[in-house]
């Protein structure tokens, strides 16, 4: 199904670019923390850039998780159920999820409008946080797909392509 | 609808939900919202949710998790533990059930670089769980030492449960990881114990000691060496005040990165195998805490919580049999729950709960207690049964384990648990004496 293969795809290139934008983080920090500690010289606002670069790689991770279906649900009372009826809730679960993203990509989209109307940056370096909410949005978007095709297809299917 | 009804009313949407497979983040969420929008409507709730996902993902505080997560990955991925296990067990080699001593060695030592207790027991327990095989140790006794022994990975700082306690109770994230590290060493010493006995009161369960053992060659001490080395770094520069913990979770994460290399063990593929890991566990977490953050606003709106502070106080409990039942609490919630969801979902609740007691001490000292105590219990719910993940993660690994058996093998480790919580509960200095060496 090429559809689930571009949507993996994509939820890898994301955690990727994340995991990467992390690493440039611990680097960072190294170089900022050897300057203050030797020379001196430090990066002004590494506190601040740690924070919004942590918050674009969080939202950028979103859509891997759901992929994987990585949210944590509690299986205990529903340990004796039929797979059948198991498979009908979790695809309600995803459906529930996605609403939630849907929600959550549109109010996002709202935030950033009005970060970008009022030019609102960070304290030190003022870094444009309307940047922030416009990486988060996508991958929020990429999220909500992702739970409604987990939503619309079989549990089997959705196995088989997170694999 | 008064207070008491609405408050209890979304608790009861919530659990609804999450006894059906909801997500517990989503089940947080759409019961949260629900209250939300009954107390204030539309407007107040989405001007609220504008700016949440921001806030929370965006804090420079919180970034200190996907940062100690991605430290643990580097960890996993970079083959440190294969040598660290092999040091262990030339260490522990001469005691009878030496092999599953060592696994709780390897287990606290990388807890020392790793945050989370899953990580920490699969990856102890892909190396020694095939070791402990080929020496004929019993299934029950292998599965229930590594899934014990991962719990250390929380127990030892760092530790993503005691960040986001320190985050909620808005308390030191440096002291309280110091007042871990004692307790964290009794747990370790505790479940040597624990095996000990158990090798010597169950029979079959572990081979006697291999008097051809070999001695402890130099290469073997070296298996402790990086693991050592990052540990000084992170916690020397985070308690000599050279950095903050965030930037000690950055420098770690460099520094496992690079041991890794030098091990050459790091390749690309194995590199995104880290980003995707960290990828599931971070925004695991971080869904947690925006579904939290609704449900907890949405609460506080009732004025419930506050005032739920102001009853119990008028009780005129002792104060510690009100610490006593919110941790019997956690352990039967634990038993359903995962212990960050848990941390989330009740600590707004209950810490202003326990600030309003008079314990006979500082504030401070209170809050870093009862902190130590949560972690303590907490852990208890990642073995304890119906559902202990640890024991679950293990026992997928070792597939001709009956999970029955796992869960026979924690029984051990579950009353080392109970022993040490007592011990933590009636005598806080324990947990709080290092402090006094670190601020």
């Amino acid at each position: 199904m090429p559809a689930l293969k571009i949507l993996t795809t994509l939820s890898r290139l994301c955690a990727i670019l994340a995991g990467l934008l992390l690493t440039g983080i611990t680097l960072m920090t190294c170089y900022s923390l050897i300057g203050r500690n030797t020379t001196g010289a430090t990066i002004s606002g590494d506190f601040e850039l740690t924070g919004v670069a942590t918050g674009a790689a969080i939202a950028l991770f979103m859509p891997l998780c759901q992929l994987k279906r990585g949210n944590i649900i509690v299986d205990f009372f529903t340990a004796k159920v039929s797979e059948r009826i198991n498979a009908q809730l979790d695809r309600f679960g995803a459906l529930m999820m996605s609403a939630t993203f849907v929600l959550l990509s549109w109010r996002t989209s709202l935030g950033g409008l009005s970060a970008y109307e009022t030019q609102s940056g960070t304290m030190m370096v003022g870094f444009p946080e309307w940047i922030v909410y416009a990486t988060m949005v996508p991958p929020f978007m990429l999220t909500a797909v992702i739970a409604l095709a987990q939503a619309i297809r079989s549990e089997a299917d959705a196995q088989g392509a997170s694999a | 609808m008064s207070a008491i009804t609405l408050a209890l009313s979304i608790f009861g949407i919530m659990l609804v939900l999450m006894a059906i497979r909801i997500p517990i983040a989503v089940a947080m969420f759409g019961a949260g919202t629900a209250g939300y929008l009954m107390q204030t409507g539309w407007a107040a709730y989405s001007s609220f949710l504008n700016t949440q996902a921001f806030a929370r993902f965006a804090s420079y505080d919180l970034s200190v998790i996907p940062l100690f997560i991605l430290m643990g990955h580097f960890a996993t991925q970079g083959g440190i533990s294969k040598s660290l296990f092999q040091f262990a067990a030339s260490v522990m080699g001469r005691f009878k059930g030496g092999l599953a001593m060592a696994a709780v060695l390897a287990s606290a030592a990388f807890g020392a670089i790793c945050g989370s207790s899953v990580a920490t027991a699969a990856t102890i327990t892909g190396v020694a769980l095939p070791e402990m095989k080929r020496h004929g140790y019993s299934g029950r006794l292998s599965t229930g030492t590594l899934a014990a022994g991962g719990t250390l990975g929380i127990l030892i700082p760092p530790s993503v449960p005691l960040v986001i306690y320190a985050i909620l109770a808005e308390q030191n994230i440096a002291k309280l990881f110091a007042a871990a590290m004692v307790p964290g060493i009794i747990a370790m010493c505790g479940y040597m114990i624990a095996i000990a006995i158990y090798v010597r009161v169950v029979p079959g369960q572990a081979p006697e000691v291999d008097a051809n053992r070999e001695k402890m060659s130099f290469n073997d001490m070296m298996g402790i060496v990086p693991i050592a080395v990052i540990f000084m770094i992170v916690f020397g520069g985070i308690y000599g005040g050279y950095f903050t913990p965030t930037e000690g979770a950055g420098v770690g994460a460099a520094s496992t990165f690079v041991a890794a290399l030098l091990k050459r063990e790091i390749t690309w593929p194995k590199f995104k195998e880290c980003f995707y890991a960290t990828a599931e566990s971070s925004a695991m977490i971080f869904m947690i805490f925006v579904g939290a953050d609704v449900m907890n606003s949405s609460l506080a709106l009732t004025q419930v919580p506050n005032q739920l502070a102001t009853v119990v106080g008028s009780w005129g409990l002792s104060p510690l049999m009100v610490v006593t039942a919110i941790l019997l609490f956690y352990v039967v919630l634990g038993a359903v729950m995962d212990e960050l969801s848990m941390i989330l979902l009740t600590i707004p609740i209950f810490f202003p709960m326990i600030m309003g007691l008079d314990f006979g001490m500082p504030k401070e000292s209170v809050a870093i207690w009862f902190g130590i105590m949560v972690l303590m219990t907490v852990g208890f719910g990642m073995l304890a049964p119906p559902v202990g993940l640890n024991v679950y993660v293990v026992n997928t690994m070792a597939k001709d384990v009956p999970i029955s058996e796992s869960y026979k093998g924690v029984m051990p480790f579950l009353i080392s648990d109970t022993i040490r919580t007592t011990l933590l509960l009636f005598f806080p200095g324990i947990s709080l004496w290092l402090i006094q060496y670190v601020a």
